[in-house]
């Protein structure tokens, strides 16, 4: 009695302090909804907007585990530190500062070192893993990316994604012997197992002729001679990231892009924009060969990480843009492989039915999941939520979740970061096949011209466009169609791009505060302060100038500086250039803005120029682009040099 | 925050206030210890759930719905001579159904509050309305009998309110979607946005019962999997994105990672149409132990062995169930389609198909649309490129149907059924029937580098033809 009397007086407290959390949490509800009312927030479409305050995240990008299996190491990139765990406990050990945007960690085979790559600052960090300290910073080429060590020690290699090469360094003083020519946007490095070979992927397609299939390649370096041995093609891929072997070597798997830029994008359903794919290599599928991993109505947006169990019993690839893990079953896929008759391709592709018979789960993990590593005995995956902020780990004995490690305090999702994570995730198009981020690789562009519905199939072919610095450039579209971001990622984009119901008015307004704030990085061809190489300055002149070489007068619309003025080199205004081809509805385009212009090759609205220099000796037969014709090929190169600053 | 976003909190702050004093407007609560939510069941003495798609009556002895809670049945709208269909808005506030006030009156489109269980007709009209369908917006999908069948329309203007409800003036505005010489009922609205329905195929010809999907604007029709065979009818879209139907007397799925049905490994059985997955995962079923008996509903949790009995009525089927629960909003479909009264279609190769591709390239593609009197009328031929691609102006929002046609004019492969592309459509595919599992190649088709231009089969230019095929009216 005395119990239930008990049980009485608490349900009664207990309603008292419901119907007191439901009064105060309804009037917080109706205090966010008026709140707007008194506190209007900033329009996305003004530039001037002012950012909110910033919440500093860490934004994991990649793990490693050491070789004795008792620590995982945390790439961080946002908030530019290695982050050490205990392995088993998942207790943090210490937190490491290395340079800025670091993209790639490896660890010496011996897992005395641990090297971390520096984009921004073209650096490489050396951290000393008994001490977990930063021993030697070591300057490097042109954003470089992907590392590893040979297995004697002797030697570094560095993927720099925009010189697109990797650079073979000293291991011991960080002095670069040489450069290898690699793909386009060359960024992630894979030792093979035996340590003969590394083997490069690329992010950017490699120069192509224009409307025809991007080219891509694995490059492999003979790692004793530091020399390109061989380019695997991978034909019709456009960005290629991880790639991961078997432990026995017998097995390569790289994740990869495959779009169909040529193809008018009407509609997403059967594989419209892009196919998400594994190109497999080694002796255990002779020539290489391409598996999808979509399915008819669900895609696996983004594929970035691969990792082999231990056991080579599964494959598992981090999907960024799906914020899932795929698992696959390696006797199934080889047996697929074996069972099936290879296209003339040598691509599956085409078939959105074939990843049942080898993908054997989707775990759903956090918001854009990227570097992947096993623990020790395999059981466990650590997975790097980047936007999120976590590390998931799987248990790859259920294929589930086990435990999130946080890697901070939870802490209140800024705008910026939650425009990101719309940016970066594919839940808003049809079936989940594209984001933002399938053709603005990592916030960029992708090299590539698409086909857009709207303006007709085969009309109006547009080459994609590099996003940092868009802030305070519009109109946006070549044809100067759509007067700010929030009209050109809103409705059009639902409509023709997503073609499935999108964010709502909020979201749209996150995300395009984040394109608009998307940093630039350092321009490589710009001297310190002011200064200006000789052909820099030569080249300078030749933009600015008023006359030509013959001392006629060049009318001020047909000068350089004129169109592309301003700190982004766009006036934002439209003109007739002269490179309207039949295809395209009007021949009115907008001037091109010149942030970053030396990295986003190809060039015109059509992409139909390879190179700086083909605008000018192929597409400007008039002197309709600028007066460049009187120009000799030195001066052009001055010209390029200068553009190149900007 | 807009005003949306502004109403919603005030409605979420209402909506904690209530309970705590002492209301609550929840019609799913339930004290059976069995049934989590209170089910809806449609009772008929006698079921014909194909007669609708051969332009019959599916109840041809009347149908009650019955509204089940804790255990016991009543009719749920008992002043009316027939109700059937029942549909939960997705947040359970509402029900559409379809039915009859009195004998004499075709069927019609019904909408009632399941808290007051308050009544307005959504859809009238001088022909039977039936299988209603909650779309987001505001909007409803349902088959409407014609002259060519039962086809589908689409009411309600677009609300930019997502979790809308029906406007009263919603059968003013009504569209048409399917535009077949054979009957289409709607089955389910899956997550995706996409309409999932009925017909016989080869689609517009056949009689075999098969599942096709549209988008809500009428646009990309197509079969959900190209392994016909047996009748296959009663989708419903599970929580896993899984379709659930009912093959021949068994039930069977659609999975995304499939290009073929797989089987249900249920109890056997003989099982009617549409089921309900429950929020524990068991699914309600309308099951039967054989021939002269009646369909009672059941419920099954998938992996067990045997149905475990909710309800049954003698001298009844109960069939279609729904749960009185919210559930998850499809996605809306933006529409894209231009202002035109012509069509654009571009194939990528023809030369692909399921059936096998040709081993050589068609010469020509002929184009055949049908006349209101089921006459099949030519629309002339266009060039078929060297790598099978072909680039067409079609007439919009009738049946058409191509044949590929060889140098000499012979048909080398030809549709058996019609579809149709609705106004402003510009559509793609990858080839003639290629199954949904065929993605498309990525390189530029042949006919655009030729012409961008797309080849006038529409009829506008050539007199008489065009206005022979008319498109069908309610």
């Amino acid at each position: 009695m005395k119990l239930r009397g008990t049980c009485q007086l608490n349900r009664n407290h207990l309603r008292t302090i419901v119907v007191a959390g439901l009064t105060a949490a309804a009037t917080v509800l109706c205090g966010l909804a008026l709140w707007p009312a008194f506190n209007p927030p900033a329009r996305a479409d003004e530039d001037d907007a002012v950012l909110p305050r910033q919440i500093d995240y860490d934004s994991p990008l990649e793990v490693l585990i050491s070789p004795d299996g008792a620590r995982l190491y945390v790439l961080c990139q946002q908030s530019e530190t290695v982050r050490v765990f205990n392995a088993i406990t998942n207790a943090p050990i210490k937190t490491i500062a290395v340079g800025r945007v670091p993209r790639g960690i490896a660890l010496s085979y011996s897992g005395d070192r641990l090297f971390v790559t520096n984009t921004w600052d073209d650096t490489l960090s050396v951290i000393d893993t008994r001490t977990l300290s930063v021993i030697a910073t070591w300057n490097v080429g042109a954003e470089p990316s992907g590392v590893v060590e040979d297995r004697a020690g002797d030697r570094l290699f560095v993927a720099n994604r925009i010189s697109s090469d990797v650079a073979v360094l000293d291991a011991h003083t960080g002095m670069e012997q040489k450069r290898l020519l690699a793909g386009r946007g060359a960024s992630y490095l894979t030792l093979s197992p035996d340590g003969s070979r590394i083997y490069c992927t690329h992010v950017y397609p490699n120069p192509s002729d224009h409307r025809t299939a991007p080219e891509s390649e694995i490059s492999v370096i003979d790692t004793k001679r530091a020399v390109v041995v061989d380019r695997i093609p991978l034909h019709a891929i456009a960005g290629a990231f991880h790639l991961a072997f078997s432990a026995d070597g017998r097995l390569g798997a790289v994740a990869e892009y495959h779009p169909k830029n040529l193809v008018p994008l009407a509609h997403l359903e059967h594989g419209g924009a892009f196919a998400y794919t594994l190109t497999l290599i080694g002796t255990d599928v002779g020539k290489p060969v391409e598996v999808p991993l979509d399915e008819l109505e669900r895609y696996a947006s983004q594929p970035f990480g691969v990792a082999f169990a231990p056991d080579k019993s599964r494959i598992y690839v981090t999907i960024g843009g799906s914020e899932c893990v795929i698992a696959i079953d390696v006797t199934r896929l080889l047996h697929f492989i074996a069972a099936h008759p290879r296209p003339v391709s040598g691509s599956f592709a085409q078939d959105l039915a074939a990843s049942s018979n080898y993908v054997i789960a989707r775990i759903p993990v956090g918001h854009n999941p990227r570097g992947l590593g096993f623990s020790r005995d395999g059981r466990k995956l650590f997975v790097a939520n980047r936007l999120e902020d976590t590390i998931s780990v799987i248990d790859t004995r259920t294929n589930r979740v086990a435990n999130t490690i946080p890697l901070a305090e939870p802490n209140a999702i800024s705008v910026m970061r939650y425009g990101e994570q719309t940016f970066y995730s594919a839940r808003h198009s049809f079936q989940g096949q594209i984001s933002c981020s399938s053709c603005h690789i990592d916030s960029t562009f992708d090299g590539l011209t698409w086909d857009l519905e709207p303006d007709g199939f085969g009309r109006d072919v547009v080459d994609n466009k590099m996003l940092e610095g868009v802030k305070g450039i519009g109109p946006y579209k070549w044809n100067g169609g759509n007067p700010d971001l929030p009209t050109e990622c809103g409705p059009r984009t639902e409509k023709y791009f997503w073609r499935s119901e999108q964010y709502d008015d909020l979201t749209l307004a996150d995300l395009t505060l984040y394109i608009r704030n998307m940093r630039t990085r350092p321009n490589r061809w710009k001297l310190a302060g002011r200064e200006m190489t000789p052909a820099q300055e030569r080249g300078k002149a030749l933009f600015e100038r008023a006359q030509d070489k013959f001392g006629k007068p060049i009318a001020e619309v047909n000068r350089c500086s004129y169109c592309h003025s301003g700190p982004k080199g766009t006036n934002r205004l439209l003109f007739d250039v002269g490179t309207r081809k039949a295809t395209d509805n009007g021949s009115l385009l907008k001037s091109a803005p010149l942030t970053e212009i030396a990295l986003t090759a190809p060039y015109l609205h059509d992409g139909s120029a390879r190179t700086l220099e083909e605008i000018w000796t192929v597409y400007n037969p008039e002197d309709k682009h600028g007066r460049t014709n009187d120009l000799t090929k030195d001066e052009l190169n001055d010209l390029i040099e200068y553009l190149r600053t900007r | 925050m807009n005003m949306a976003a502004r109403v919603l909190a005030i409605a979420a702050s209402a909506a904690l206030l209530l309970p705590a004093c002492g209301f609550t407007s929840n019609p799913a609560q339930s004290s059976s210890p069995n049934i989590v939510a209170d089910i809806i069941v449609t009772s008929t003495p006698v079921y014909r759930p194909l007669a609708a798609l051969r332009g019959q009556e599916r109840f041809p002895q009347g149908a009650q719905l019955l509204l089940i809670h804790a255990g016991k049945a009543e009719p749920l709208v008992p002043g009316f001579a027939a109700s059937a269909d029942a549909n939960i808005s997705f947040d359970a506030s509402t029900m559409l159904f379809s039915g009859k006030q009195n004998a004499g009156d075709p069927w019609q489109i019904w909408e009632i509050t399941l808290a007051s269980h308050s009544l307005r007709r959504v859809i009238a009209g001088a022909t039977d309305a039936i299988r209603p369908l909650y779309l987001p917006a505001g909007r409803l999908v349902y088959a409407q009998r014609t002259a060519q069948g039962f086809q589908l329309d689409i009411a309600g203007k677009e609300s930019t309110w997502l979790s809308a409800p029906i406007d009263a003036q919603a059968g003013t505005t009504t569209l048409a979607l399917s535009y077949l010489p054979a009957s289409a009922i709607p089955a389910d609205v899956l997550l995706d946005g996409r309409i999932l329905f009925e017909s016989g195929f080869p689609l517009g010809s056949g009689s075999t019962p098969e599942m096709f999907l549209m988008y809500s604007d009428g646009s990309g029709v197509e079969s959900y999997r190209c392994d016909h065979g047996q009748a296959r009818w009663g989708g419903t879209q599970l929580a896993s994105g899984d379709v659930v139907f009912t093959h021949g007397p068994t039930l069977a799925r659609f999975a995304s990672p499939l290009a073929h049905e797989a089987p249900v490994a249920a109890p056997h059985a003989e099982y009617a149409g549409a089921i309900a997955e429950t929020a524990s995962g068991a699914w309600l079923v309308s099951a039967k132990s054989g021939a002269g008996t009646h369909y009672s509903l059941a419920s099954w949790k998938p992996g067990s062995a045997a149905l475990q009995p909710v309800l049954s009525k003698s001298g009844n089927d109960l069939v279609e169930p729904v749960l009185i629960a919210s559930r998850t909003r499809p996605k809306r479909h933006p529409s894209a389609l231009h202002d035109w009264n012509y069509a654009n279609m571009l194939v990528l190769d023809a030369r692909q198909s399921r059936a096998g591709d040709l081993k050589a390239t068609p010469a020509a593609v002929q184009l055949e649309t049908m006349d209101t009197k089921g006459h099949g009328v030519a629309m002339g031929t266009a060039p078929v490129e060297a790598d099978g691609s072909f680039f067409v102006k079609v007439p919009a929002d009738q049946p058409i149907r191509f044949a590929l046609l060889d140098q000499k004019g012979a048909v080398m492969r030809q549709e058996h059924g019609w579809f149709w592309i609705r106004r402003g459509e510009q559509r793609i595919c990858v080839g003639c029937h290629t199954g949904p599992e065929r993605a498309s190649e990525n390189r530029v088709p042949a006919v655009l580098l030729r012409t961008t231009t797309p080849f006038d089969l529409s009829g506008a230019s050539v007199a008489g033809s065009a206005q022979q095929a008319t498109p069908r009216g309610n």
